[in-house]
C-alpha cells in the first residue's frame, strides 16, 4: 500500500494528513498539481486529494475532503479508536476546529471592516472554546500532554496540524493571527504541541522546517 | 455494536436547521428518542461546546449518559452505530466526503447571510453557487452510476441519502428565513436524479414515520 497526497506546496489544511501518513509508517509522496489547470482532474475540483495505490499497483482508491481523508487514514491505521463512543469524543473536537478555520476564512475574504471584525470575533470565540476543551481533556488525562489515553491519537495529531496552520501558515496572509493565537494558548496546549512534535511516530516529519513548539510560545 | 436498549435525547432549536438528518437517523434506527429545546442562550454553559445540537444517549445500567455534540459528528456516530454507514472504511469514506462537501456549501450560505458588505455578499453568492453545482454534479453522477434508483449507494437507504435529504430540506425550507431568494438559487439547478433521491428518501418505509416540521420536501421540489 502506498499513498499520494495531492495538495498545494504548503502547510494549509493538509498537515494533519501528512502527520497521519507518517505515523502510519506507510510509503507516501506528495504531488503539487498545476493549479487551477488541474482542477477538472480532481474528484470535486478541489484539493487535498488522497490516492491509495493497492499492492498490485493497479487499483487506486481516491478520496477527497480533508476531514474524510483524515478520518479514513486515522481509522485504517488505528489512530481513531474502534469504539464508536471513544471515536466520537475525538471527532467532535476536530469538527470544532474546522469551524475555527471557517471563521478565519471569513476574516480573510472580508472586504469591509464590519465583516472582518465579526469574523475575527467568531474566530477568537471558537478558538477559545477549542483551547478550553483541549486543556480540560489534557488535564483530566493526567497532564501527560495527550488528549486521550497514553499514546498518540488522531485528536492529538489533528490538533498539532491545526495549530501549525494557524501559527506558521496563515501568518503569511494574516500576520496578527499568530500573535492572537499565542496569547490564548494554555500551558496544557503548549505541552500537547511539544509532546506531539517529539513523538517517535511523527518526528521524522515534524523535524522538517521550523519547530511549532518554539513558535507556540511568546517571544 | 448496536445498543438496542438505548434511548436518546436530541437537544436543538425547534427548527430544521442542522439537526434534520440526525432526526431522520434516529427515526430509521428504530430507537426511542425525544427532543429538547433548551432555553437559549441561558442553557449555553450546560452544553459540551456551548452549542447545539447535542445528542444524549441515555444509559440503561446507571452509568453516566453519553453526550456528544457537533452535528456532523452526531450524524456519523448514529449512522455507524445503526448500520447506515458501511463498516468498510473505503465505502464509508466515499459517503463521508459528500457530506463534507455539503457542509462546505452550508458554510458559504452562512458566510453570505452574516456578512454585510455587498461585495463580500456577492463573492459568497458566487462561491456558493459554484460549489452547489459541484455537489449536484457529484450526486447526480453517483445516482446515475447506481442505476438511477434514487439511491446514491447500493440498494438500501444510506447515510449519504439521508444527509442529502436533510441538507436540501435545510436549504429549501429552513434557510428561506435568512436568504429569501435561496429557492431560486437552488431549485432550478436540481436534476431529475436528485428530485428522485429526495422522493425515494421521503417515501422510504423507515423514514415515513418522521413527521418533519418542514412538511414534504417532495412537494417543495415538485411545485
Amino acid at each position: 500500500m502506498s499513498y499520494i497526497l495531492r495538495y498545494f506546496d504548503g502547510i494549509g489544511i493538509s498537515e494533519a494528513t501528512r502527520l497521519l501518513l507518517t505515523a502510519a509508517n506507510v510509503e507516501w509522496t506528495e504531488e503539487h498539481p498545476e493549479w487551477p489547470q488541474e482542477k477538472a482532474n480532481q474528484p470535486y475540483g478541489r484539493m487535498p486529494v488522497l490516492i491509495e495505490k493497492d499492492v498490485d499497483g493497479e487499483t487506486d482508491f481516491v478520496v477527497c475532503e480533508s476531514g474524510s481523508i483524515e478520518r479514513y487514514l486515522a481509522r485504517k491505521y488505528g489512530f481513531i479508536p474502534a469504539d464508536l463512543k471513544q471515536a466520537a469524543l475525538q471527532e467532535q473536537l476536530r469538527d470544532l476546529m474546522f469551524d475555527v478555520n471557517h471563521a478565519l476564512a471569513g476574516r480573510l475574504s472580508s472586504r469591509c471592516k464590519e465583516d472582518r471584525m465579526e469574523s475575527e470575533k467568531k474566530f477568537e470565540d471558537l478558538l477559545a472554546l477549542v483551547i478550553k476543551e483541549q486543556s480540560k481533556l489534557i488535564t483530566s488525562n493526567g497532564n501527560n500532554g495527550l488528549l486521550f489515553g497514553d499514546c498518540l491519537s488522531y485528536a492529538d495529531i489533528v490538533s498539532y496540524g491545526f495549530y501549525k496552520n494557524l501559527l506558521q501558515s496563515v501568518v503569511v496572509l494574516l500576520p496578527d493571527v499568530a500573535d492572537i493565537v499565542r496569547t490564548m494558548l494554555t500551558p496544557e496546549v503548549v505541552n500537547l504541541i511539544s509532546v506531539v512534535e517529539s513523538d517517535p511516530k511523527v518526528v521524522k516529519h515534524t523535524s522538517k522546517g521550523n519547530s511549532l513548539a518554539v513558535a507556540a510560545v511568546m517571544e | 455494536m448496536s445498543p438496542s436498549n438505548a434511548s436518546y435525547t436530541l437537544r436543538y432549536f425547534d427548527a430544521i436547521g442542522l439537526a434534520e438528518s440526525s432526526r431522520i437517523l434516529l427515526t430509521v434506527a428504530g430507537v426511542e428518542w425525544t427532543e429538547e429545546h433548551p432555553e437559549w442562550p441561558q442553557e449555553k454553559p450546560n452544553q459540551p461546546h456551548g452549542r447545539m445540537p447535542v445528542l444524549v444517549e441515555k444509559s440503561t445500567d446507571g452509568s453516566p449518559d453519553f453526550v456528544i455534540c457537533e452535528s456532523t459528528n452526531i450524524e456519523r456516530y448514529l449512522a455507524r452505530t445503526y448500520g447506515f454507514l458501511p463498516a468498510d472504511l473505503k465505502q464509508a469514506a466515499l459517503q463521508e466526503q459528500i457530506r463534507d462537501l455539503m457542509s462546505d456549501v452550508g458554510n458559504l450560505i452562512t458566510g453570505y447571510v452574516h456578512c454585510k458588505n455587498e461585495e463580500d455578499k456577492a463573492e459568497f453568492q458566487t462561491k456558493f453557487e459554484g460549489l452547489l453545482e459541484t455537489l449536484i454534479k457529484v450526486q447526480t453522477k453517483l445516482l446515475k452510476d447506481n442505476g438511477n434508483t434514487g439511491r446514491m449507494f447500493g440498494d438500501k437507504l444510506s447515510y449519504a441519502d439521508i444527509i442529502a435529504y436533510g441538507f436540501y430540506m435545510n436549504l429549501l425550507v429552513s434557510l428561506i428565513k435568512f436568504k429569501a431568494d435561496i429557492v431560486d438559487d437552488v431549485k432550478p439547478k436540481l436534476t431529475p436524479e436528485i428530485v428522485k433521491l429526495i422522493s425515494t428518501v421521503e417515501t422510504d418505509p423507515l423514514v415515513e414515520k418522521h413527521k418533519s416540521r418542514g412538511g414534504s420536501l417532495v412537494a417543495v421540489v415538485s411545485a
